[in-house]
C-alpha cells in the first residue's frame, strides 16, 4: 500500500528552487524526512496538503491528487507545522475542541476526540489553563494533538522536536513511534537530525537542496553509524597508539578520535585502555551521521 | 550481579515473605487505577465545509464578546454594549413618566457612532489579527476551509457583532415604546426603516474594520487604523460641511455629510428607501444623490472584501 507518491515533483520560487525532480514513495508506518534548513522538506509537505502548486510533476497522498483534490485530502490528514501556531488567550481543550469542529466533526464528537487526544499526547490538568502559560513541551504536545483530533489516516510533522530539551525529546519521539504503530496512522515526520529519526522511522528519505539523496529502509542506516568520537584531555596519540595496538580501528579527527565500534566489547576495550593510561576522558558520543556522509557513501550493502 | 542469592527450585518468584498472622489478608491491589483504554478510531460523520465555516464564524463572534477567554477580554465589548444600551433604558423610563419620547430610532445610529466606531476599532483587530500573529492561519488552510470560506466567517462574525451592539437597544426601545403604551400608534416604520440601516451599517463596518484590521498581525496598530479612518472621515465631513453652509451651498454640503460612513448608511438605507428624517444635521443630496449614496456604499463593501481576499492571498502564500 502507498499513503503518499510524488513523480518528478518540482516547486520553484523567483529565487530559489525548493524542490527539483523529487520522486519518492511512502509506505504505511513511520517515515522519516531528512534534510538541512531550507533542503526542501516544508515545501513538500505543503504541497503534499494541497496547499501550494506545483510547478512540475505531481504527487498523490492516499491516492488523490494534490492539484486536483487538495480538499479531500485536507481531510484525511493530519498537519503539525514547524512553527508556533497556538493563539495564547485559549485553553487547550478549547482550542483542539475548536479544530475538530474545523475538520467537520459535530460538537460532541469534537469534545470527546479533544479530551481523548490531550490524554493521548500527555496533558492533564494543564489543559484547561490559557496556553499563553505553556512551556515549549507542552505547546509541542498540543500542537501534535490538534494535528491528531480528527483520527487523520496520515499526519504530517514538520520538525516536532524542535526546542525540546532531550528528556522532551525522547517523549516525543516515543510518542510519534506509538502513533504510527499502536495508533495505525502512517507518519511523515521531518528533522534535520537523522540520529533521532533512526530510532523511531521504519523508512527514512533524505533530501538535499530539492533533490533526493537517498531512501531506504532503516536498517541500512544505522550500519553506517556505529562509530564513537571521544575525546581526551592530552595524549590523544596514546590512546590511538594503545587502541590500534588492541585491533581497534580509530582516525584521528581535531582534538578527538573516531573509534569504530566492532562489536559491544569495543566499548569495553576504550574504558580499560583510558584508564590504563591514566587519562582524562573528556566526552565519548555515539557518531552522528551527518547528512553530507549519505551522500558521499551510498547504501553499500 | 552475583550476590543475590539463586531462588529456591520450584519458586520462579523468589521465597515469598511469610504474612504475620492476623495481618492484612489477600493481595492489596493499588487502589483508583487508571486504565489505559488504547486509541480510539473516530468513524462517526464528518461534516463539510459549511458546518466547519459556521464553527469558526461562531469561535470568532465569542472572541469578538470575549467569551470563554479570560475576564480581561470581556471588558471592552460589555462595557460599550452597557454604554450603546443606556439611551434606549434612559427613554424608556422618560416615556413612561413622562409621556415623551427621548430617542428616536432612527438617529440612535448616528448619535451613538462614537461607541459604534470604538467598539469597532477595538473589536475588528481581535477577528483577524491573531489568526495571523499566532500563525493559526497555516492550521486553518490545512483544514477542507478555503480562502473565500475563512475570509467570509470572519466578515460574518463581525456583522453580526456590529449588528447585535445596534439592533438589541432599538428593539429594546421597540418594545419598552409597546408597553409603556404611548399615546398615538407605535413608531414601527421608523423601527424598522432603522433596523434595515442597521443591518447595512454593520455589513459595512465590519467589512471595513476587518479589511484594515488584516493588514497588520498588530492588534494595537490594527485598533489605532481603524479609530484613525473613523476620525478622518467624520472629521473632513463635518469641516467640509460647515464650509459649504457658510458659503449657503447645501447641495454640496449634502454631498460632504456622505464622506462619513454612518451618514452614508442613514442617506442610503433609512432616508433613501424609507423616507425618513435625516440624521444629519444638513439635508443629504436627493434624487441621484440617493443612488449614489447606495452605490458608494456597495462599492465600499465590494473593495474591503476584494482587499481581504488579496490580502489573505499573499498571507496564504508564505
Amino acid at each position: 500500500m502507498t499513503i503518499l507518491a510524488t513523480e518528478e515533483l518540482s516547486r520553484s520560487f523567483p529565487r530559489v528552487t525548493a524542490l527539483d525532480r523529487l520522486t519518492v514513495t511512502v509506505g504505511p508506518g513511520v517515515t522519516g524526512l531528512v534534510g538541512a534548513n531550507g533542503a526542501g522538506k516544508s515545501t513538500l509537505i505543503k504541497i503534499l496538503l494541497g496547499l501550494l502548486p506545483p510547478s512540475g510533476g505531481g504527487a498523490r497522498v492516499l491516492g488523490m491528487d494534490v492539484t486536483a483534490q487538495g480538499a479531500e485530502i485536507r481531510r484525511v490528514v493530519g498537519y503539525m507545522p514547524e512553527h508556533d501556531c497556538l493563539p495564547p488567550d485559549l485553553s487547550a481543550t478549547e482550542f483542539t475542541v475548536h479544530m475538530a469542529r474545523m475538520s467537520g466533526l459535530p460538537r460532541t464528537a469534537a469534545r470527546e476526540r479533544a479530551a481523548d487526544v490531550l490524554r493521548h499526547v500527555g496533558l492533564y490538568e494543564e489543559r484547561y489553563r490559557p496556553m499563553g502559560g505553556y512551556s515549549t513541551g507542552m505547546k509541542q504536545r498540543v500542537k501534535l494533538a490538534q494535528a491528531l483530533v480528527h483520527d487523520p489516516r496520515v499526519v504530517f510533522l514538520d520538525e516536532p522536536t524542535n526546542g525540546l530539551d532531550p528528556q522532551g525529546r525522547d517523549e516525543m519521539l516515543a510518542l510519534i513511534r506509538r502513533i504510527g504503530t499502536e495508533f495505525g496512522i502512517s507518519v511523515l515526520v521531518t528533522s534535520h537530525l537523522l540520529g533521532e529519526l533512526e530510532r523511531i522511522c521504519d523508512h527514512v528519505i533524505v533530501i538535499d537542496s530539492g533533490r533526493l539523496l537517498r531512501s531506504s529502509a532503516i536498517g541500512e542506516f544505522t550500519q553506517a553509524t556505529q562509530t564513537v568520537t571521544v575525546e581526551v584531555e592530552d595524549g590523544r596519540d596514546l590512546l590511538a597508539a594503545r587502541l590500534t595496538e588492541l585491533g581497534e580501528t580509530v582516525t584521528a579527527e581535531g582534538r578527538a578520535l573516531l573509534l569504530r565500534v566492532r562489536a559491544p566489547e569495543t566499548y569495553d576495550v576504550l574504558r580499560d585502555a583510558v584508564c590504563d593510561l591514566d587519562l582524562c576522558l573528556i566526552r565519548v558520543e555515539q557518531g552522528r551521521q551527518r547528512i553530507e556522509d549519505v551522500f558521499k557513501e551510498p547504501a553499500d550493502v | 550481579m552475583s550476590d543475590i542469592p539463586a531462588s529456591p527450585p520450584g519458586g520462579p518468584h523468589g521465597p515469598v515473605p511469610p504474612v504475620p498472622h492476623g495481618g492484612p489478608q489477600g493481595p492489596a491491589g493499588p487502589v483508583g487505577v487508571i486504565h489505559d483504554i488504547g486509541y480510539r478510531h473516530y468513524d462517526g460523520p464528518r461534516l463539510g465545509r459549511g458546518s466547519a465555516t459556521v464553527a469558526l464564524a461562531v469561535h470568532t463572534l465569542r472572541g469578538v464578546f470575549g467569551l470563554g477567554r479570560p475576564a480581561r477580554s470581556k471588558i471592552i465589548p460589555f462595557a460599550l454594549f452597557g454604554i450603546m444600551m443606556l439611551p434606549a433604558v434612559v427613554s424608556i423610563a422618560v416615556m413612561a413618566m413622562v409621556q415623551q419620547r427621548a430617542m428616536e430610532y432612527t438617529p440612535y445610529a448616528t448619535i451613538m457612532q462614537p461607541v459604534l466606531a470604538i467598539f469597532l476599532a477595538s473589536q475588528s483587530p481581535y477577528a483577524v489579527a491573531p489568526d495571523l500573529r499566532f500563525r493559526v492561519l497555516p492550521l486553518y488552510l490545512s483544514r477542507p476551509v478555503g480562502l473565500w470560506d475563512y475570509v467570509g466567517a470572519k466578515l460574518a462574525a463581525m456583522t453580526v457583532a456590529m449588528f447585535t451592539l445596534l439592533a438589541v437597544p432599538l428593539t429594546v426601545l421597540y418594545i419598552g415604546e409597546l408597553l409603556v403604551d404611548m399615546p398615538g400608534s407605535p413608531q414601527t416604520s421608523e423601527y424598522l426603516a432603522a433596523m434595515a440601516g442597521a443591518v447595512g451599517l454593520a455589513v459595512l463596518l465590519a467589512s471595513l474594520g476587518v479589511a484594515i484590521a488584516s493588514f497588520t498581525p498588530r492588534r494595537g496598530l490594527g485598533v489605532a487604523s481603524v479609530i484613525a479612518l473613523y476620525l478622518l472621515a467624520s472629521g473632513v465631513s463635518t469641516v467640509v460641511a460647515a464650509v459649504m453652509e457658510s458659503v449657503n451651498d447645501y447641495t454640496a454640503a449634502g454631498w460632504a455629510w456622505l464622506i462619513n460612513p454612518f451618514f452614508l448608511v442613514d442617506a442610503a438605507i433609512p432616508v433613501g428607501l424609507f423616507g425618513t428624517e435625516p440624521a444629519a444635521p444638513g439635508a443629504y443630496p436627493t434624487g441621484i444623490g440617493v443612488a449614489a449614496a447606495i452605490v458608494l456604499m456597495l462599492a465600499l463593501i465590494a473593495l474591503s472584501v476584494i482587499a481581504l481576499i488579496a490580502r489573505y492571498r499573499k498571507a496564504a502564500s508564505r
